[in-house]
């Protein structure tokens, strides 16, 4: 094995000792980001540089978070409006503070639940949640699902190219009454592989649970 | 394994759900180190073959007639049901019933003509030590087992990454890896070369040349026969054909001819 296979190994083997530490730690901050009240600068502002600290350490592009977070502003804008009308602070606030208090902290709650995932990626998050007492049934369909989310999107993707090089449309766009036949092949589709996978499984000794190679997440 | 055959198919039959014959009596023997091809047009029975070398099919169906026999008859019900010619499998003299499944898929390792059918777990390392630790190892050997093989594929730089940036050559590789990692005395592979392109495809062959093993390849690329299998099978309908040496039969222009296939290229300059 190359030093550059090794290294990466190495890496993951050191922030597998703190998956379920950040696992725990992301839901504590978010339900503290929740409870701080509204219209208090100060505290938002420190929990903020406390979610600088861990974007920097995290090595994301917080561009990728912005971007993210912005794909969601219209629907938190309104709910964040709708909330702050029935704020008693907006009394004495008045609306646009209240509303901008409540966009903040929705901003460092998701910004905290992006980064976590950033971080640590699906498979790891439900290794640390396996340990942290997941049972093994929704833990291994996730990591199936994570999978086969990937060569699903591949075959879909496949599917759509197919159709779009005999059709005579203009648009990208398909009727619904295509996509939705579309999305029925491609759940046929998806049944015949899962019991292709199931025998690829049986193949080599599957026994009903899936065997974890991970120590650490189980310590 | 030594004094038996490594597989033994007699009378094999088998029906799909939807009633349609995919085998109808077949019967060979394959011995242990051979390397046997086994040919024949789509639709000929040779996937449904090879899942039943692995005691995958035919599933609920062995199971109740195993069990019809297990209550009407006496534990020798194997015994049995060879003398009184009834359908039978054995590997290295094992019969395949439920309760040498194990052993049975610890012998026989099955390699997948479709890569994605096989890499299911989120991480090549981790797929390759899927087979290792059903078989009760622990996971540190079944680290290095893992290890171990993907280097024998050249893939232990990708041991950490996801199946899906694998291109499809090192998912091939990386599915032959998970198969070495249950160190098999039988490798049954199903179209190992399908979809490769040309270097990808050399590759492989050199990999599967280099296996110690009783070795079965379903396969249309005859050239690959010629190269690596001194012996062929021809299934056609459910049925065996022809049996006997490649070069021989791969040559017999009218018998491949009726049965959808075609002379290999190298041949053909020959005859």
């Amino acid at each position: 094995m190359s030093s550059d296979a090794a290294a990466r190994i190495s890496i993951r083997t050191r922030y597998r000792l703190d998956d379920r530490v950040i696992l725990l730690m992301m839901p504590a901050f978010v339900c503290l980001v929740v409870l701080l009240p509204v219209g208090q600068a100060r505290p938002l502002a420190a929990a903020g540089v406390v979610l600088a600290f861990a974007v920097g350490l995290s090595g994301i592009d917080p561009a990728v978070l912005l971007r993210r977070w912005l794909g969601l502003t219209a629907v938190f804008g309104f709910l964040a409006v709708m909330v702050a009308l029935g704020r008693p602070e907006r009394a004495t606030l008045g609306l646009g503070p209240v509303v901008a208090s409540i966009l903040a902290k929705n901003a460092l709650a998701l910004t905290a639940v992006l980064t976590t995932v950033h971080v640590l990626g699906l498979p790891r998050i439900v290794r640390a949640a396996r340990a942290l007492g997941l049972p093994d049934v929704p833990a291994s369909s996730l990591l199936v699902m994570e999978r086969y989310r990937h060569v699903l999107g591949e075959e879909s993707a496949r599917m759509l190219r197919a159709r779009r090089a005999r059709s005579f449309r203009r648009g990208r766009n398909l009727d619904w009454v295509i996509l939705s036949g579309m999305i029925g092949l491609l759940f046929v589709r998806s049944f015949e592989r899962g019991e292709r996978v199931h025998a690829a499984m049986l193949a080599r000794g599957w026994n009903g649970s899936m065997p974890e190679l991970e120590e650490d997440s189980r310590r | 394994m030594s004094d038996h055959p490594a597989i033994q198919v007699e009378r094999l039959r088998y029906r799909y759900p939807d009633g349609r014959e995919a085998l109808r009596g077949l019967d060979f023997r394959i011995e242990s180190g051979e390397r046997v091809a086994l040919v024949g047009p789509n639709g000929a029975g040779k996937s449904t073959l090879l899942l039943h070398l692995n005691g995958i099919l035919p599933g609920e169906d062995r199971r109740s007639s195993l069990h019809s026999h297990t209550h009407t008859h006496t534990r020798t019900t194997e015994d049995e049901r060879s003398t009184r010619g009834e359908p039978a499998i054995r590997i290295g003299g094992l019969a395949i019933v439920d309760r040498n499944l194990p052993e049975i898929r610890r012998r026989v390792g099955l390699l997948f003509q479709d890569p994605d059918d096989q890499l299911f777990c989120t991480s090549v390392i981790e797929d390759v030590a899927f087979g290792p630790l059903n078989l009760g190892v622990s996971r540190s050997e079944a680290r290095r087992i893992a290890i171990e093989c993907l280097e024998r594929v050249s893939l232990a730089e990708h041991a950490d990454r996801a199946p899906h940036h694998l291109s499809f050559g090192e998912r091939k590789r990386a599915c032959l890896a998970g198969i070495l990692a249950c160190r098999p005395a039988i490798l049954v592979l199903d179209e190992p070369t399908a979809n490769l392109d040309p270097r990808g495809r050399r590759r492989f062959m050199a990999l599967i040349a280099e296996l110690d093993a009783t070795i079965l390849i379903a396969t249309h690329d005859l050239e690959m026969v010629l190269e690596l299998c001194p012996r062929t099978i021809l299934l056609d309908q459910g049925r065996v054909v022809a049996d006997g040496p490649s070069p021989r039969l791969l040559s017999d222009q009218d018998l491949l001819e009726a049965h959808g296939l075609e002379i290999p290229y190298s041949l053909r300059s020959r005859l």
